[in-house]
């Protein structure tokens, strides 16, 4: 029986497809890995439908790659590694199984994105701790897997937040709830008890949400999150402040997010501000970028449901007398560019374009994990290599984003370019991959390798990388989850 | 079992012969009463030692186990064939990186000499709830709630880089500390072996020794150093620090306590939240057995049910004004009232400091009768962890009213973590170890406890480790316990990390 | 009491480590956190408190042999009650008394270190604890117009100490005394040569009978005195007369003073005024005898409450090191002009020991200087030019770890200052 007519008996006809033109929209993606064509696309209705997928897997040794965000992609994890893979479309499993507002927190399936889930939880009066504009189509669980920084560091207490709970299949075929979901009792037990699958430790002495974190769909396909919910507030007061001198800004961030006075909190260069910002283009993003300051901050002071205005006062005195001591000062607004007018962007998915593409149409980003002291170095380094390999660093988008409650700061090199355009893309290419190292050199930690530079990442630590290959042994001993990612 | 000569003259050249004892009386002080005796201790000084020590026991077929400040009884050999690692010359800290917000600890740092350090710099970390006489590792506590976690997490969320050697000797270095050289997170490139190394608890030394590790400090708006006066046991500071307050409000019924300890949580005004009850307030200021059970009759005559200890600490004036009406507003809707004697200004510096510095568990536990039981839940929803303890209350009472233990009330014991993003929740049971009907007691209670989690799906309480709690509570959720013993068996295939408190492969 | 009697005390230790530790709610940076020098030197569990209570156990039923390592853990330690108190800070068990009970078993059964035997021999054939001839025992006061108590009546008999009378630095300590509470119109005496060693360390290093015989002995002396009060500077000795003497019935109505608690009295009576100024800045370190175990002796007989709580009747009330001696000797130093007292970090009732106590001075010097070493670096780290005391044990060790080590610390007495300001 080929692999067609066998998924075809798993999962029914429409839901498998391997015509040329959709197998096209997954061989590749903005990234600059290798194309590679899959050999067919499923798109699972449940659960069960994707245990009996893994498990035939299993016995057929077929490559499985899991997706569950809409196009377009960009960081090559879901394109197959080797050929004849099946991908794994979760896309269409948009089901949000429940909204707890006493626990604040909120389960869905894979296919659920930022646009779907943001009205669904603010009906009780909860929101999302957000990255930056997430695309349309991009799924809230491929979020959370990835580990992707979120917009509010006050409220991210560990690397992890704010997933709470999965159910998973393993690559053995076995079905796995990690965390507080995994029992005593099924989940309509656990709810009638009071449960609500939210603490993602466990259960007991082992936390395997960790290790599916992160592992860019290797160790198993994700059937459902959970994912911890903050309030709205009842109170916003969001502020900027431009300067040329970063330090100063680190300074600032580093106390408002320290004394926890603030829920929003980012730094932008005056490139990516100009990029989320305009509204016209090309001519609003040149004004807007030659006319803002190098770098600006964002933040926001809210206030909840016990005395909200003074509160907020309170913090907006508190941090004000912070900004003097620092020698900056917050305003409302930034030329054109209003504080109000961003808050509202940023607690929304990016609208359509994408905001990274209006620029010249693809972006490969530079990410890595670093802190405050490093910064310094991290941007000579960064701005070195830009010119070395010819790309203009006036055009580098550049994203700082504190999280862990400030201990980690999430660092972003946006490299705008024309993708029609060979040698510019040639260029994002070779500075992408050298980069790394001299970044690395400088206290980058890449703790998210993606696409080509994935090797040299993972090959400077050896004692991880045996660590993880014994893991992946356990969840996934034939290899049949995207193989060729990560070290595996 | 006498540890083979070559063994112990390779574990001498290890770490020196200063450094390591088969003495008897040096063996019988490592186990409790009782128990099993190690072969040899070793005092290792370095990882490269610890690591050395660790390839030995694999080469010989022994078993290793390690322990910083070793209180708990998991410290302590599961049978004979045991090399015991003591950290204690493993006691620097490293580094405490201020504008990072993180602290880099060997195991045999306590946590009040890492808070002493922390707070001269404005920092603070949280103390998990045994005691700052414990080891400031994040990963040597059982679980490592403590008293600030309301505000500042705990263990297994605070955790960045560490430092591990495996059961097999292999040293991995997670997160940036591997690829960089930095200790500031623990998890990738890729998935995160901070998945693997723990749970809501630890493996409890079954899997291998972790010799330094990174985790988040928070900030501290108080003095450099606490001002305390007096001579031993009569502690008090001579002011209580501006911006500082201290209550404790007792509600009608728990469910008020309950949604009262969440709107705290949600108007993130605690500095520190503690569900104790008037058996843990009294053990916390008396100075003597005497003296607690007077407080614990004045304390339960005086409140009107269930509560909890707030302390708030404000960042400014502004802050502290907020924090302090707010508080006083959820007092007012859910019904609460003070419990005057902690707020007295004798006591409530006093109460503040001890609750802070975390240095009277000793005196909740132990100074009744030298032992304690009990259980202790997870970490999970606040009111889910609250439900499941409220269950063990009546069983409690009950023993009491046979008089297997001490009348010290049943209130349990809840807590909140990360503004009420979970709880914790434990039930303290104390008695007397010579009667044998109190040791069954703890024996049935235990039972009751895993009985209650399983059939009333409360999680998987902390209290369960060793083999048989998880063969018992692994087929009620999803056979984690298989997966555990795969992760043992891979990481550990000559079973040299000694794990009668973990999970062995065996079965 | 027997070790036997503090079986539910040992029992009770649940290994919490609080006894190696100074108490936790003054620990103020992580330097100087230590306070039993004993597992800080030698690391194993078994040299703290909580391991010598679990060794304590194990000898009673007969689970340990009475081996050469055993000998080695029972007498590296300085006896400094630092456990006990840590320990009582949260919990109501004795960790001294039983840890001094298993020295005595020790000695009891024969199981003893040839260097402390070698002292008690001094002890009975010379009545001293510091090598030296009963004979000579009283030169340090040749020149000293002084009573003799054997001789006539005094209200207020000085006893000098087996260190002073044989130690030629120490002696000025004594001499000031003497000269001080004369000059406050002190009806002061001294035994001179017929003072016998007051045999308190015997007692510390176990030899419980040989303590008793010199108790019994030295109270005819000072019964035949009539003096009241007794005046010591050497805080072993006072130790020895305030609290075993007294546990054993021997101390009677005795008022029992330290020479610093009797001088600040005299001070504040206005019978010396310190006028002199003494440009110096020091740093006090609290003897160990005179500190934290220089508490009275609480007598108390009573029985368990059954139950699951450990309460007496009648109701027992533990020494914790709470009313030691650790105001009068400030008190003291604070009234001489020109002197600036800085402390350091473990003080009063957690102060460090010199490290030369338990007869450990004697059996192991290296151990009892490697202690005292970490306490100079301590009074170094104040910045003091000196480090000042009120014990001649103290001052003794103090003295030969910094000529050994080259430390420009000076060490002075209390009374030595007092003496210059006079």
């Amino acid at each position: 029986m080929s692999t067609k007519d066998k998924l075809t008996e798993i999962i029914g006809a429409g839901n498998i497809s391997t015509e040329e033109s959709a197998l096209e929209e997954y061989y590749k993606d903005m990234s600059f890995v290798n194309a590679i064509k899959p050999g067919c696309i499923v798109k699972p209705r449940s659960t069960a439908d994707i245990e009996t997928i893994v498990r035939w897997a299993n016995e057929t040794l077929t490559p499985l790659v899991p997706v569950s965000s809409g196009p377009p992609h960009f960081r090559g994890d879901t394109v197959p590694g080797i050929g004849g893979s099946v991908i794994v479309d979760l896309s269409g499993m948009k089901k949000i199984i429940k909204v707890d507002r006493v626990n604040r927190v909120a389960m869905f399936e894979p296919g659920i994105t930022f646009k779907e889930l943001i009205p669904a939880v603010a009906r009780e009066g909860l929101r999302l701790n957000l990255p930056l504009l997430p695309r349309a189509l991009k799924s809230v669980t491929g979020s959370l897997l990835e580990r992707e920084p979120v917009v509010m560091p006050k409220y991210h207490w560990d690397l992890g937040d704010p997933l709470a709970c999965v159910e998973v299949i393993f690559g053995t075929g076995d079905m796995f709830r990690t965390g507080a979901a995994a029992g005593p009792g099924t989940l309509e037990e656990q709810w009638a008890a009071g449960g609500a699958q939210k603490e993602a430790a466990g259960p007991s002495a082992f936390s395997l949400y960790r290790v599916i974190q992160g592992a860019q769909g290797t160790m198993g396909i994700v059937t459902w999150s959970s994912v911890r919910c903050e309030l709205i507030p009842r109170l916003e007061e969001p502020f900027l402040i431009d300067s040329t001198k970063l330090d100063k800004i680190l300074e600032m961030v580093h106390w408002l997010i320290r004394l926890r006075l603030v829920n929003e909190c980012f730094i932008l260069n005056n490139a990516d501000m100009a990029a989320i910002m305009a509204k016209k283009w090309p001519g609003d993003y040149r004004e807007l970028k030659d006319n803002l300051p190098p770098w600006v901050l964002f933040f926001n002071i809210a206030g909840y449901e016990y005395l909200a205005e003074e509160r907020v006062s309170g913090q907006i005195a508190d941090m004000r007398e912070t900004a003097q001591r620092v020698g900056l000062e917050p305003v409302k607004a930034i030329g054109e560019i209003t504080a109000s007018a961003l808050l509202k962007i940023v607690q929304q998915p990016s609208e359509e374009p994408y905001w990274k593409l209006r620029n010249k149409g693809a972006c490969h980003d530079i990410f890595f994990l670093t802190i405050y002291d490093n910064l310094p170095g991290i941007l000579d380094a960064m701005y070195e290599e830009a010119n070395a390999t010819g790309y203009p660093t006036s055009e580098m988008g550049i994203y700082l984003q504190p999280i862990v409650q400030g201990s980690n700061c999430h660092c972003e090199f946006n490299l705008f370019y024309n993708p029609e355009d060979r040698d510019e893309s040639a260029r994002v290419r070779e500075l992408s991959e050298r980069a790394v190292a001299s970044l690395m050199a400088k206290g980058a930690f890449f703790s998210r390798p993606y696409g080509t530079s994935t090797g040299a990442i993972m090959n400077r630590d050896a004692a991880t990388v045996a660590a993880l290959k014994k893991v992946k042994s356990i969840l996934d001993p034939n290899c049949i989850m995207n193989p060729g990612k990560l070290c595996f | 079992m006498v540890l083979k000569r070559e063994l112990y003259q390779a574990l001498e050249d290890v770490v020196g012969p200063e450094n390591i004892s088969e003495a008897p009386v040096i063996l019988g002080s490592y186990a409790q009463r009782g128990r099993p005796r190690f072969e040899a201790v070793t005092l290792p000084k370095t990882t490269e030692e610890v690591q050395a020590i660790v390839r030995l026991c694999n080469r010989f077929g022994v078993q290793f186990k390690a322990s910083s400040s070793g209180w708990g009884a998991y410290g302590d050999a599961g049978g004979p064939g045991v090399v015991k690692l003591d950290l204690r010359r493993m006691n620097r800290i490293l580094e405490i990186n201020e504008k990072n917000m993180y602290v880099v600890v060997e195991p045999y740092v306590i946590y009040a000499q890492l808070q002493a350090e922390l707070m001269k710099r404005g920092l603070n970390c949280n103390i998990t709830g045994a005691g700052s006489n414990c080891s400031a590792l994040p990963l040597a506590a059982h679980q490592g709630i403590g008293h600030l976690s309301v505000s500042g997490s705990y263990g297994e969320r605070n955790q960045l880089a560490l430092e591990w050697v495996t059961p097999e000797g292999e040293i991995v270095r997670a997160g940036s500390l591997g690829s960089i050289g930095q200790w500031w997170c623990g998890d990738g490139p890729g998935p995160s072996l901070r998945g693997i190394i723990r749970g809501n608890v630890m493996p409890l030394g079954g899997l291998g020794v972790y010799t330094k590790a990174a985790q988040k400090i928070y900030h501290w708006p108080g003095p450099a150093t606490f001002p305390i006066e007096g001579v031993s046991p009569h502690y008090r500071p001579n002011q209580i620090p501006p911006g500082f307050m201290i209550h404790y409000i007792s509600f009608p019924s728990p469910e008020k306590l309950s949604k009262a300890a969440q709107k705290v949580g949600e108007a993130e005004i605690g500095f520190i939240l503690m569900g104790f009850n008037p058996g843990m307030i009294s053990a916390n200021i008396a100075t003597n057995n005497n003296e607690d059970l007077a407080y614990i009759k004045q304390f339960t005559d005086s409140v009107q049910g269930p509560g909890f200890l707030i302390i708030m600490a404000g960042n400014s004036p502004r802050d502290t004004e907020y924090k302090e009406k707010a508080l006083q507003q959820i007092i007012d809707e859910y019904g609460g009232e003070p419990l005057e004697a902690v707020e007295e200004p004798k006591n409530a510096g006093g109460f503040m400091w001890r609750f802070i510095r975390v240095t009277s568990s000793i005196r909740e536990v132990a100074r009744a009768s030298g032992i304690f039981a009990g259980e202790v839940g997870g970490t999970d929803v606040f009111p889910l962890m609250h439900q499941y303890i409220m269950r063990s209350a009546p069983v409690k009472q009950r023993y009491i009213d046979e008089g297997k233990l001490l009348a010290d009330g049943t209130d349990p014991f809840v807590q909140s973590v990360e503004h009420g993003h979970a709880g914790h929740a434990e039930l303290l049971i104390r008695f007397n170890k010579q009667d044998p009907g109190s040791l069954k007691v703890a024996g049935e209670i235990a039972q009751f406890a895993n009985k209650t989690a399983i059939e009333g799906h409360f999680g998987v309480p902390g209290h369960a480790w060793g083999d048989a709690a998880h063969d018992q509570y692994g087929p009620h959720t999803l056979n984690y316990h298989k997966w555990l013993r795969k992760i043992k068996k891979t990481f550990d295939p000559n079973a040299a990390s000694e794990s009668t408190n973990y999970i062995t492969a065996d079965n | 009491m027997a070790l036997e009697d503090y079986r539910t005390d040992m029992e009770m230790c649940c290994r919490c480590s609080i006894c190696k530790f100074v108490p936790l709610e003054k620990l103020t940076e992580k330097r100087h956190s230590y306070v039993c020098p004993s597992i800080a030197r030698y690391n194993f569990h078994t040299y703290s408190g909580g391991g010598r209570t679990s060794m304590g156990l194990a000898l009673l039923d007969e689970e340990l042999e009475y081996d050469e390592k055993l000998l080695e853990v029972v007498y590296n330690c300085q006896m400094c009650g630092a456990c006990d108190m840590s320990c009582k800070y949260a919990m109501d068990i004795e960790v001294l008394e039983p840890i001094n009970e298993i020295r005595i078993k020790c000695v009891e059964g024969g199981h003893t270190v040839p260097a402390l035997d070698g002292i008690i021999s001094s002890l009975r054939n010379q009545a001293t604890m510091v090598p030296g001839a009963k004979a000579k025992r009283g030169d340090w006061a040749a020149g000293l117009d002084v009573k003799d108590i054997t001789k006539q009546q005094a209200g207020v008999i000085y006893h000098a100490g087996c260190r002073v009378c044989y130690d030629q630095d120490l002696r000025q300590v004594a001499t000031n005394t003497i000269e001080l509470l004369k000059k406050a119109g002190i009806d002061v005496g001294i035994a001179g040569e017929n003072e016998i060693c007051c045999g308190g360390r015997a007692y510390q290093m176990g030899y419980k009978e040989d303590f008793l015989n010199q108790a019994k002995k030295y109270m005819e002396i000072i019964r035949k005195s009539g003096a009241k009060t007794l005046v010591t500077g050497c805080a072993d000795c006072y130790h020895a007369f305030k609290v075993p003497y007294d546990k054993f019935g021997l101390k009677g109505d005795l008022e029992v003073m330290h020479a610093t608690e009797y001088l600040a009295r005299l001070i504040e009576e206005g019978k010396l005024k310190p006028t002199k100024k003494v440009d110096i800045k020091v740093t006090y370190h609290d003897p160990c005898h005179l500190g934290r175990l220089g508490e009275p002796y609480i007598h108390w007989e009573g029985n368990p409450v059954p139950g699951h709580i450990r309460i007496f009747d009648p109701p027992k009330e533990f020494r914790r090191g709470t009313y030691g001696v650790y105001e009068p000797p400030r008190d003291v130093l604070k009234s001489i002009p020109g002197l600036k007292l800085v402390e350091m970090d473990r003080v009063k009732e957690y102060a460090w020991c010199c490290g030369a106590g338990g007869g450990v001075r004697e059996s192991n010097p290296d151990f009892a200087k490697w202690t005292a070493g970490e306490r100079i670096s301590e009074a170094e780290s104040t910045g003091a030019d000196a480090i000042v005391t009120a014990c001649s044990g103290c001052e003794q060790n103090f003295k030969e770890t910094i000529d050994e080590c080259g430390s420009s610390l000076k060490v002075y007495d209390v009374v030595e200052l007092l003496a210059r300001a006079i």
